[in-house]
Protein backbone atom coordinates (compact mmCIF):
# COMPACT_ATOMS: atom_id res chain seq x y z
CA UNK A 1 0.00 0.00 0.00
CA UNK A 2 1.35 3.40 -0.98
CA UNK A 3 1.67 6.10 1.62
CA UNK A 4 -0.83 8.91 1.89
CA UNK A 5 0.11 12.27 0.44
CA UNK A 6 -0.65 13.68 3.91
CA UNK A 7 1.87 11.97 6.19
CA UNK A 8 0.01 12.59 9.45
CA UNK A 9 -2.86 10.51 8.02
CA UNK A 10 -0.57 7.46 7.87
CA UNK A 11 0.58 8.22 11.42
CA UNK A 12 -3.06 8.30 12.63
CA UNK A 13 -3.78 4.91 11.08
CA UNK A 14 -0.52 3.38 12.34
CA UNK A 15 -1.22 4.60 15.85
CA UNK A 16 -4.61 2.87 15.83
CA UNK A 17 -2.95 -0.34 14.57
CA UNK A 18 -0.33 -0.23 17.33
CA UNK A 19 -2.94 0.28 20.03
CA UNK A 20 -4.92 -2.71 18.74
CA UNK A 21 -1.75 -4.80 18.91
CA UNK A 22 -1.20 -3.64 22.50
CA UNK A 23 -4.78 -4.52 23.43
CA UNK A 24 -4.34 -7.93 21.83
CA UNK A 25 -1.20 -8.59 23.86
CA UNK A 26 -2.92 -7.62 27.11
CA UNK A 27 -6.03 -9.69 26.35
CA UNK A 28 -3.92 -12.76 25.59
CA UNK A 29 -1.91 -12.29 28.77
CA UNK A 30 -5.06 -11.86 30.85
CA UNK A 31 -6.52 -15.11 29.57
CA UNK A 32 -3.32 -17.05 30.19
CA UNK A 33 -2.79 -15.53 33.64
CA UNK A 34 -6.40 -16.09 34.66
CA UNK A 35 -6.12 -19.78 33.72
CA UNK A 36 -2.80 -20.09 35.57
CA UNK A 37 -4.38 -18.45 38.61
CA UNK A 38 -7.27 -20.88 38.35
CA UNK A 39 -5.17 -24.03 38.08
CA UNK A 40 -2.59 -23.04 40.72
CA UNK A 41 -5.00 -21.30 43.15
CA UNK A 42 -2.79 -18.21 42.90
CA UNK A 43 -4.94 -15.39 44.30
CA UNK A 44 -2.18 -12.85 43.85
CA UNK A 45 -1.89 -13.55 40.13
CA UNK A 46 -5.69 -13.44 39.91
CA UNK A 47 -5.75 -9.96 41.41
CA UNK A 48 -3.07 -8.71 39.05
CA UNK A 49 -5.08 -10.10 36.16
CA UNK A 50 -8.19 -8.24 37.30
CA UNK A 51 -6.14 -5.04 37.57
CA UNK A 52 -4.91 -5.34 33.97
CA UNK A 53 -8.44 -4.93 32.67
CA UNK A 54 -8.43 -1.18 33.37
CA UNK A 55 -5.62 -0.70 30.86
CA UNK A 56 -7.63 -2.60 28.26
CA UNK A 57 -10.71 -0.43 28.86
CA UNK A 58 -8.64 2.73 28.55
CA UNK A 59 -7.05 1.55 25.30
CA UNK A 60 -10.45 0.77 23.83
CA UNK A 61 -11.62 4.29 24.59
CA UNK A 62 -8.48 5.76 23.09
CA UNK A 63 -8.88 3.73 19.91
CA UNK A 64 -12.53 4.69 19.56
CA UNK A 65 -11.72 8.34 20.14
CA UNK A 66 -8.86 8.31 17.65
CA UNK A 67 -11.02 6.59 15.02
CA UNK A 68 -13.91 9.02 15.44
CA UNK A 69 -11.62 12.05 15.25
CA UNK A 70 -9.89 10.63 12.18
CA UNK A 71 -13.23 10.01 10.46
CA UNK A 72 -14.33 13.56 11.25
CA UNK A 73 -11.07 15.18 10.15
CA UNK A 74 -10.16 13.16 7.09
CA UNK A 75 -13.40 11.65 5.77
CA UNK A 76 -11.64 8.36 5.02
CA UNK A 77 -12.67 6.29 2.02
CA UNK A 78 -12.36 2.67 0.95
CA UNK A 79 -9.58 0.75 2.72
CA UNK A 80 -8.91 3.61 5.16
CA UNK A 81 -12.53 3.72 6.26
CA UNK A 82 -12.61 -0.06 6.57
CA UNK A 83 -9.41 0.10 8.62
CA UNK A 84 -10.97 2.52 11.12
CA UNK A 85 -14.29 0.69 11.31
CA UNK A 86 -12.41 -2.58 11.83
CA UNK A 87 -10.34 -1.02 14.62
CA UNK A 88 -13.50 0.09 16.45
CA UNK A 89 -14.97 -3.42 16.19
CA UNK A 90 -11.78 -5.26 17.11
CA UNK A 91 -11.14 -2.98 20.09
CA UNK A 92 -14.66 -3.74 21.35
CA UNK A 93 -14.09 -7.50 20.92
CA UNK A 94 -10.75 -7.37 22.74
CA UNK A 95 -12.26 -5.34 25.54
CA UNK A 96 -14.88 -8.06 25.99
CA UNK A 97 -12.16 -10.74 25.95
CA UNK A 98 -10.60 -8.84 28.85
CA UNK A 99 -13.91 -8.89 30.73
CA UNK A 100 -14.21 -12.65 30.23
CA UNK A 101 -10.65 -13.25 31.45
CA UNK A 102 -11.27 -10.95 34.41
CA UNK A 103 -14.34 -13.01 35.28
CA UNK A 104 -12.29 -16.21 35.22
CA UNK A 105 -9.68 -14.59 37.47
CA UNK A 106 -12.36 -13.48 39.95
CA UNK A 107 -13.89 -16.96 40.04
CA UNK A 108 -10.46 -18.51 40.63
CA UNK A 109 -10.32 -16.54 43.88
CA UNK A 110 -13.62 -18.04 44.98
CA UNK A 111 -12.62 -21.65 44.49
CA UNK A 112 -11.11 -22.90 47.70
CA UNK A 113 -8.12 -25.11 47.11
CA UNK A 114 -9.64 -28.51 46.67
CA UNK A 115 -7.78 -31.72 45.79
CA UNK A 116 -10.60 -32.73 43.49
CA UNK A 117 -10.53 -29.53 41.42
CA UNK A 118 -7.38 -30.04 39.26
CA UNK A 119 -8.90 -33.08 37.57
CA UNK A 120 -11.89 -30.99 36.59
CA UNK A 121 -9.72 -28.20 35.23
CA UNK A 122 -7.90 -30.34 32.64
CA UNK A 123 -10.59 -29.90 29.99
CA UNK A 124 -10.83 -26.18 30.71
CA UNK A 125 -7.08 -25.83 30.25
CA UNK A 126 -7.34 -27.45 26.86
CA UNK A 127 -10.15 -25.06 25.91
CA UNK A 128 -8.23 -22.01 27.04
CA UNK A 129 -5.06 -23.10 25.21
CA UNK A 130 -7.11 -23.28 22.05
CA UNK A 131 -8.77 -19.91 22.72
CA UNK A 132 -5.37 -18.38 23.43
CA UNK A 133 -4.01 -19.80 20.14
CA UNK A 134 -7.06 -18.35 18.38
CA UNK A 135 -6.36 -14.92 19.82
CA UNK A 136 -2.69 -15.08 18.90
CA UNK A 137 -3.39 -16.26 15.37
CA UNK A 138 -6.12 -13.72 14.73
CA UNK A 139 -3.90 -10.88 15.96
CA UNK A 140 -1.09 -12.08 13.70
CA UNK A 141 -3.59 -12.17 10.86
CA UNK A 142 -4.56 -8.58 11.68
CA UNK A 143 -1.01 -7.29 11.59
CA UNK A 144 -0.31 -8.96 8.23
CA UNK A 145 -3.83 -8.95 6.77
CA UNK A 146 -3.31 -12.69 6.30
CA UNK A 147 -6.56 -14.06 4.87
CA UNK A 148 -5.43 -17.67 5.03
CA UNK A 149 -4.94 -17.39 8.74
CA UNK A 150 -8.26 -15.61 9.06
CA UNK A 151 -10.01 -18.56 7.40
CA UNK A 152 -8.10 -20.98 9.64
CA UNK A 153 -9.16 -19.17 12.83
CA UNK A 154 -12.71 -18.86 11.59
CA UNK A 155 -13.00 -22.61 11.01
CA UNK A 156 -11.15 -23.66 14.17
CA UNK A 157 -13.67 -22.00 16.51
CA UNK A 158 -15.85 -25.10 16.12
CA UNK A 159 -13.22 -27.05 18.07
CA UNK A 160 -13.67 -24.79 21.10
CA UNK A 161 -17.41 -25.29 20.92
CA UNK A 162 -16.92 -29.04 20.79
CA UNK A 163 -14.57 -28.93 23.78
CA UNK A 164 -17.08 -26.86 25.71
CA UNK A 165 -19.57 -29.64 25.21
CA UNK A 166 -17.12 -32.19 26.61
CA UNK A 167 -16.22 -29.99 29.59
CA UNK A 168 -19.90 -29.51 30.33
CA UNK A 169 -20.49 -33.27 30.46
CA UNK A 170 -17.40 -33.82 32.60
CA UNK A 171 -18.40 -31.20 35.14
CA UNK A 172 -21.92 -32.58 35.25
CA UNK A 173 -20.50 -36.00 36.01
CA UNK A 174 -18.36 -34.59 38.83
CA UNK A 175 -21.36 -32.86 40.33
CA UNK A 176 -23.43 -36.02 40.21
CA UNK A 177 -20.64 -38.05 41.73
CA UNK A 178 -20.34 -35.87 44.81
CA UNK A 179 -22.48 -32.87 45.80
CA UNK A 180 -19.44 -31.28 47.46
CA UNK A 181 -18.13 -30.72 43.92
CA UNK A 182 -21.11 -28.63 42.92
CA UNK A 183 -19.75 -25.32 44.19
CA UNK A 184 -16.45 -25.27 42.31
CA UNK A 185 -17.89 -27.08 39.30
CA UNK A 186 -20.46 -24.33 38.92
CA UNK A 187 -17.70 -21.75 38.85
CA UNK A 188 -15.84 -23.83 36.30
CA UNK A 189 -18.96 -24.04 34.15
CA UNK A 190 -19.07 -20.27 34.00
CA UNK A 191 -15.36 -20.26 33.19
CA UNK A 192 -15.91 -22.62 30.27
CA UNK A 193 -18.67 -20.34 28.99
CA UNK A 194 -16.28 -17.40 29.26
CA UNK A 195 -13.62 -19.22 27.27
CA UNK A 196 -16.15 -20.23 24.66
CA UNK A 197 -17.13 -16.55 24.34
CA UNK A 198 -13.50 -15.55 23.96
CA UNK A 199 -13.36 -17.96 21.04
CA UNK A 200 -16.41 -16.24 19.57
CA UNK A 201 -14.72 -12.85 19.88
CA UNK A 202 -11.64 -14.23 18.09
CA UNK A 203 -14.00 -15.39 15.34
CA UNK A 204 -15.63 -11.94 15.24
CA UNK A 205 -12.19 -10.42 14.81
CA UNK A 206 -11.40 -12.87 12.00
CA UNK A 207 -14.58 -11.77 10.22
CA UNK A 208 -13.70 -8.12 10.75
CA UNK A 209 -10.23 -8.65 9.25
CA UNK A 210 -11.77 -10.37 6.26
CA UNK A 211 -13.98 -7.33 5.71
CA UNK A 212 -11.05 -4.98 6.25
CA UNK A 213 -8.93 -6.79 3.66
CA UNK A 214 -11.56 -7.49 1.00
CA UNK A 215 -14.48 -5.12 1.57
CA UNK A 216 -16.76 -8.13 1.68
CA UNK A 217 -18.42 -9.90 4.58
CA UNK A 218 -17.87 -13.56 5.45
CA UNK A 219 -20.85 -15.92 5.31
CA UNK A 220 -23.36 -15.48 8.13
CA UNK A 221 -23.30 -19.17 8.99
CA UNK A 222 -20.34 -20.01 11.14
CA UNK A 223 -18.89 -23.51 11.27
CA UNK A 224 -20.50 -25.32 14.20
CA UNK A 225 -18.92 -27.68 16.68
CA UNK A 226 -20.55 -30.70 18.27
CA UNK A 227 -23.03 -28.29 19.84
CA UNK A 228 -24.59 -25.15 18.48
CA UNK A 229 -23.17 -21.74 19.29
CA UNK A 230 -25.54 -21.23 22.19
CA UNK A 231 -24.31 -24.26 24.05
CA UNK A 232 -26.70 -26.97 22.99
CA UNK A 233 -24.95 -29.01 25.58
CA UNK A 234 -27.67 -27.68 27.84
CA UNK A 235 -30.42 -28.91 25.56
CA UNK A 236 -28.72 -32.29 25.32
CA UNK A 237 -28.23 -32.68 29.04
CA UNK B 1 -18.62 -6.52 -22.93
CA UNK B 2 -15.46 -5.14 -21.42
CA UNK B 3 -14.42 -4.92 -17.80
CA UNK B 4 -16.17 -1.57 -17.42
CA UNK B 5 -19.52 -3.29 -17.65
CA UNK B 6 -21.26 -3.66 -14.37
CA UNK B 7 -21.73 -7.14 -13.04
CA UNK B 8 -25.11 -8.76 -13.48
CA UNK B 9 -25.64 -8.34 -9.76
CA UNK B 10 -25.08 -4.58 -9.75
CA UNK B 11 -27.09 -4.11 -12.92
CA UNK B 12 -30.13 -5.72 -11.37
CA UNK B 13 -32.80 -3.08 -10.97
CA UNK B 14 -31.01 -0.88 -13.49
CA UNK B 15 -32.91 1.85 -15.32
CA UNK B 16 -33.08 2.21 -19.09
CA UNK B 17 -29.93 3.59 -20.65
CA UNK B 18 -30.15 7.30 -21.57
CA UNK B 19 -26.67 7.84 -22.88
CA UNK B 20 -24.59 5.01 -24.30
CA UNK B 21 -20.95 5.88 -24.95
CA UNK B 22 -18.87 3.39 -26.89
CA UNK B 23 -15.15 3.62 -27.66
CA UNK B 24 -15.13 7.38 -27.47
CA UNK B 25 -11.88 9.16 -28.35
CA UNK B 26 -11.42 12.90 -28.16
CA UNK B 27 -8.71 15.10 -29.58
CA UNK B 28 -7.56 18.62 -28.84
CA UNK B 29 -5.69 19.10 -32.12
CA UNK B 30 -3.16 16.29 -32.04
CA UNK B 31 -3.52 15.54 -28.33
CA UNK B 32 -5.73 12.61 -27.42
CA UNK B 33 -7.67 13.60 -24.31
CA UNK B 34 -10.09 10.67 -24.08
CA UNK B 35 -9.07 7.09 -24.80
CA UNK B 36 -11.64 4.46 -25.73
CA UNK B 37 -14.23 5.51 -23.19
CA UNK B 38 -17.20 3.17 -22.81
CA UNK B 39 -20.02 3.52 -20.30
CA UNK B 40 -23.78 4.03 -19.96
CA UNK B 41 -25.72 6.75 -18.17
CA UNK B 42 -28.90 5.35 -16.66
CA UNK B 43 -32.16 7.27 -16.79
CA UNK B 44 -33.17 9.00 -13.53
CA UNK B 45 -29.83 8.26 -11.96
CA UNK B 46 -26.94 10.49 -10.93
CA UNK B 47 -23.56 9.42 -12.25
CA UNK B 48 -20.49 11.13 -10.79
CA UNK B 49 -17.18 11.52 -12.60
CA UNK B 50 -14.10 11.86 -10.44
CA UNK B 51 -10.39 12.01 -11.15
CA UNK B 52 -7.42 14.37 -10.91
CA UNK B 53 -7.30 17.60 -12.91
CA UNK B 54 -6.71 16.97 -16.57
CA UNK B 55 -8.00 13.40 -16.50
CA UNK B 56 -10.67 14.20 -19.11
CA UNK B 57 -13.83 14.23 -17.04
CA UNK B 58 -14.89 17.75 -18.08
CA UNK B 59 -13.92 16.96 -21.67
CA UNK B 60 -16.18 13.93 -21.52
CA UNK B 61 -19.09 16.04 -20.28
CA UNK B 62 -18.48 18.55 -23.06
CA UNK B 63 -18.87 15.79 -25.64
CA UNK B 64 -22.32 14.84 -24.37
CA UNK B 65 -23.89 18.09 -25.63
CA UNK B 66 -21.27 18.77 -28.30
CA UNK B 67 -20.38 22.06 -26.69
CA UNK B 68 -16.76 21.38 -27.69
CA UNK B 69 -17.71 22.26 -31.25
CA UNK B 70 -17.66 25.92 -30.31
CA UNK B 71 -13.87 25.58 -30.42
CA UNK B 72 -11.80 24.81 -33.52
CA UNK B 73 -9.56 21.76 -33.81
CA UNK B 74 -11.48 19.71 -31.27
CA UNK B 75 -13.05 16.50 -32.42
CA UNK B 76 -14.71 13.39 -31.04
CA UNK B 77 -14.56 9.89 -32.54
CA UNK B 78 -16.59 6.89 -31.52
CA UNK B 79 -20.20 6.33 -30.68
CA UNK B 80 -22.36 8.45 -28.40
CA UNK B 81 -26.01 7.44 -28.40
CA UNK B 82 -28.79 9.45 -26.77
CA UNK B 83 -31.89 7.24 -26.56
CA UNK B 84 -30.18 4.99 -29.09
CA UNK B 85 -29.54 7.72 -31.67
CA UNK B 86 -26.08 9.05 -32.45
CA UNK B 87 -25.42 12.62 -31.38
CA UNK B 88 -22.05 12.90 -33.11
CA UNK B 89 -23.65 12.63 -36.53
CA UNK B 90 -23.18 15.92 -38.47
CA UNK B 91 -26.89 15.97 -39.31
CA UNK B 92 -27.84 16.34 -35.66
CA UNK B 93 -29.28 19.76 -34.78
CA UNK B 94 -26.90 20.84 -32.02
CA UNK B 95 -29.28 23.50 -30.70
CA UNK B 96 -31.94 20.88 -30.19
CA UNK B 97 -29.34 18.55 -28.66
CA UNK B 98 -28.31 21.25 -26.19
CA UNK B 99 -31.95 21.84 -25.31
CA UNK B 100 -32.24 18.14 -24.48
CA UNK B 101 -28.88 18.02 -22.71
CA UNK B 102 -28.51 21.02 -20.41
CA UNK B 103 -25.33 22.06 -18.67
CA UNK B 104 -24.47 23.87 -15.43
CA UNK B 105 -20.95 25.19 -15.06
CA UNK B 106 -18.43 25.57 -12.29
CA UNK B 107 -18.86 29.31 -11.90
CA UNK B 108 -22.42 30.62 -11.88
CA UNK B 109 -23.04 32.28 -15.24
CA UNK B 110 -26.19 34.40 -14.95
CA UNK B 111 -26.87 36.73 -17.87
CA UNK B 112 -26.63 40.45 -17.06
CA UNK B 113 -30.42 40.82 -17.02
CA UNK B 114 -33.29 40.38 -14.57
CA UNK B 115 -33.92 37.10 -12.77
CA UNK B 116 -37.12 36.76 -14.78
CA UNK B 117 -35.39 37.32 -18.11
CA UNK B 118 -32.50 35.01 -17.24
CA UNK B 119 -34.97 32.17 -17.38
CA UNK B 120 -37.29 33.55 -20.05
CA UNK B 121 -34.33 33.94 -22.40
CA UNK B 122 -33.78 30.22 -22.89
CA UNK B 123 -37.48 29.42 -23.16
CA UNK B 124 -37.99 32.08 -25.83
CA UNK B 125 -35.24 30.50 -27.95
CA UNK B 126 -37.27 27.34 -28.32
CA UNK B 127 -40.90 28.24 -27.74
CA UNK B 128 -43.37 31.10 -28.24
CA UNK B 129 -45.46 31.19 -25.08
CA UNK B 130 -48.16 33.63 -23.97
CA UNK B 131 -47.01 35.74 -21.01
CA UNK B 132 -49.10 33.95 -18.39
CA UNK B 133 -47.78 30.59 -19.48
CA UNK B 134 -44.23 31.92 -19.65
CA UNK B 135 -44.51 33.29 -16.11
CA UNK B 136 -45.89 29.96 -14.94
CA UNK B 137 -42.96 28.15 -16.51
CA UNK B 138 -40.51 30.56 -14.86
CA UNK B 139 -42.12 30.02 -11.47
CA UNK B 140 -42.02 26.26 -11.80
CA UNK B 141 -38.37 26.37 -12.92
CA UNK B 142 -37.45 28.55 -9.93
CA UNK B 143 -39.40 26.24 -7.65
CA UNK B 144 -37.66 23.13 -8.91
CA UNK B 145 -34.33 24.91 -8.40
CA UNK B 146 -35.41 25.67 -4.80
CA UNK B 147 -34.99 29.40 -5.44
CA UNK B 148 -38.59 30.60 -5.77
CA UNK B 149 -39.19 31.57 -2.14
CA UNK B 150 -36.01 33.62 -2.10
CA UNK B 151 -36.62 35.59 -5.32
CA UNK B 152 -40.39 35.67 -5.89
CA UNK B 153 -40.61 39.29 -4.72
CA UNK B 154 -37.70 40.54 -6.81
CA UNK B 155 -38.01 38.86 -10.19
CA UNK B 156 -37.08 42.15 -11.82
CA UNK B 157 -33.84 42.50 -9.89
CA UNK B 158 -30.64 41.70 -11.75
CA UNK B 159 -29.52 38.07 -11.70
CA UNK B 160 -26.08 39.36 -10.75
CA UNK B 161 -27.46 40.80 -7.48
CA UNK B 162 -27.94 37.28 -6.08
CA UNK B 163 -25.41 35.47 -3.88
CA UNK B 164 -23.12 32.85 -5.46
CA UNK B 165 -25.27 29.96 -4.31
CA UNK B 166 -28.44 31.67 -5.52
CA UNK B 167 -26.81 32.48 -8.86
CA UNK B 168 -25.93 28.81 -9.28
CA UNK B 169 -29.50 27.80 -8.52
CA UNK B 170 -30.67 30.46 -11.00
CA UNK B 171 -28.50 28.77 -13.62
CA UNK B 172 -30.05 25.42 -12.70
CA UNK B 173 -33.53 26.99 -13.01
CA UNK B 174 -32.53 28.35 -16.43
CA UNK B 175 -31.43 24.87 -17.47
CA UNK B 176 -34.54 23.18 -16.10
CA UNK B 177 -36.87 25.78 -17.71
CA UNK B 178 -36.28 24.49 -21.21
CA UNK B 179 -37.26 20.98 -20.10
CA UNK B 180 -34.10 19.05 -20.87
CA UNK B 181 -33.82 15.27 -20.47
CA UNK B 182 -30.25 15.23 -19.23
CA UNK B 183 -28.45 17.75 -17.01
CA UNK B 184 -24.66 17.90 -16.94
CA UNK B 185 -23.11 19.51 -13.88
CA UNK B 186 -19.46 20.52 -14.23
CA UNK B 187 -18.23 21.08 -10.67
CA UNK B 188 -21.43 22.90 -9.72
CA UNK B 189 -20.39 23.57 -6.11
CA UNK B 190 -16.68 24.31 -6.25
CA UNK B 191 -17.30 28.07 -5.91
CA UNK B 192 -19.97 27.75 -3.22
CA UNK B 193 -20.01 27.73 0.58
CA UNK B 194 -21.05 24.52 2.42
CA UNK B 195 -24.67 25.59 2.95
CA UNK B 196 -25.18 26.53 -0.70
CA UNK B 197 -23.44 23.28 -1.61
CA UNK B 198 -25.88 21.31 0.55
CA UNK B 199 -28.81 23.03 -1.19
CA UNK B 200 -27.44 22.18 -4.64
CA UNK B 201 -26.86 18.58 -3.57
CA UNK B 202 -30.40 18.32 -2.23
CA UNK B 203 -31.57 19.78 -5.53
CA UNK B 204 -29.60 17.26 -7.58
CA UNK B 205 -31.18 14.50 -5.55
CA UNK B 206 -34.67 15.86 -6.28
CA UNK B 207 -33.95 16.52 -9.95
CA UNK B 208 -32.99 12.92 -10.59
CA UNK B 209 -36.66 11.94 -10.40
CA UNK B 210 -37.21 13.84 -13.67
CA UNK B 211 -33.81 13.92 -15.35
CA UNK B 212 -30.72 11.89 -16.05
CA UNK B 213 -27.79 13.57 -14.37
CA UNK B 214 -24.02 13.54 -14.75
CA UNK B 215 -21.85 15.41 -12.25
CA UNK B 216 -18.15 16.16 -12.51
CA UNK B 217 -16.70 16.90 -9.11
CA UNK B 218 -13.36 17.17 -7.33
CA UNK B 219 -15.10 16.63 -4.03
CA UNK B 220 -15.12 12.90 -3.44
CA UNK B 221 -17.50 13.11 -0.52
CA UNK B 222 -19.89 14.97 -2.79
CA UNK B 223 -19.66 12.22 -5.39
CA UNK B 224 -20.34 9.67 -2.64
CA UNK B 225 -23.31 11.67 -1.40
CA UNK B 226 -25.15 12.58 -4.57
CA UNK B 227 -24.52 9.78 -7.04
CA UNK B 228 -25.73 6.26 -7.60
CA UNK B 229 -22.89 5.44 -10.00
CA UNK B 230 -19.34 6.70 -9.97
CA UNK B 231 -16.72 6.72 -12.71
CA UNK B 232 -13.04 7.21 -11.95
CA UNK B 233 -10.97 8.66 -14.79
CA UNK B 234 -7.23 9.02 -15.08
CA UNK B 235 -5.07 10.29 -17.96
CA UNK B 236 -7.98 10.19 -20.39
CA UNK B 237 -9.03 6.65 -19.51
CA UNK B 238 -12.06 5.40 -17.65
CA UNK B 239 -10.33 3.32 -14.99
CA UNK B 240 -13.34 2.06 -13.06
CA UNK B 241 -17.12 2.46 -13.21
CA UNK B 242 -19.39 0.95 -10.61
CA UNK B 243 -22.20 1.59 -8.15
CA UNK B 244 -21.14 4.40 -5.85
CA UNK B 245 -21.09 2.41 -2.60
CA UNK B 246 -18.73 -0.13 -4.11
CA UNK B 247 -16.46 2.54 -5.53
CA UNK B 248 -16.03 4.24 -2.18
CA UNK B 249 -16.00 1.24 0.15
CA UNK B 250 -14.15 -1.36 -1.89
CA UNK B 251 -13.02 -0.29 -5.35
CA UNK B 252 -11.60 -3.05 -7.53
CA UNK B 253 -8.71 -1.15 -9.08
CA UNK B 254 -5.66 -0.06 -7.13
CA UNK B 255 -5.53 3.26 -9.02
CA UNK B 256 -9.05 4.07 -7.87
CA UNK B 257 -8.28 3.16 -4.29
CA UNK B 258 -5.08 5.23 -4.29
CA UNK B 259 -6.91 8.24 -5.65
CA UNK B 260 -9.94 8.20 -3.38
CA UNK B 261 -7.86 7.55 -0.26
CA UNK B 262 -5.39 10.32 -1.05
CA UNK B 263 -2.46 8.10 -1.93
CA UNK B 264 -1.90 9.33 -5.47
CA UNK B 265 1.74 10.17 -5.95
Amino acid sequence: MNEHIVKSYDEDLQLVGRKIAEMGGIAEQMLNDAMDALSTFDADLAMRTVALDARLDLLQREIEGKCVVTIARRQPMAVDLRHLMAAIHIAADLERVGDMAKNIAKRSMKIVEDPRAPRAIVGLKRMSELASAQLKDVLDAYSRLDLERVAFVWKRDAEIDALEDIVFRDLLTFMMEDPRNISFCTHLLFCSKNIERIGDHATNIAETIHYLATGESMPLDRPKGAGSADGPAIADA
Amino acid sequence: MNDMSLTAETRAGARPVKFAVNNLNFYYGGARALKNITFDLETNRVTAFIGPSGCGKSTLLRVLNRIYELYPAQRAEGEVLLDGKSILDPSVDVNLLRARVGMVFQKPTPFPMTIHDNIAFGIRLYEKLPKSELDGRIESALRSAALWSEVKDKLNASGLSLSGGQQQRLCIARTVAIKPEVILFDEPCSALDPLSTAKIEELIDELKASYTIAVVTHNMQQAARVSQYTAFMYLGELVEFDVTEKMFMAPKKKQTQDYITGRFG
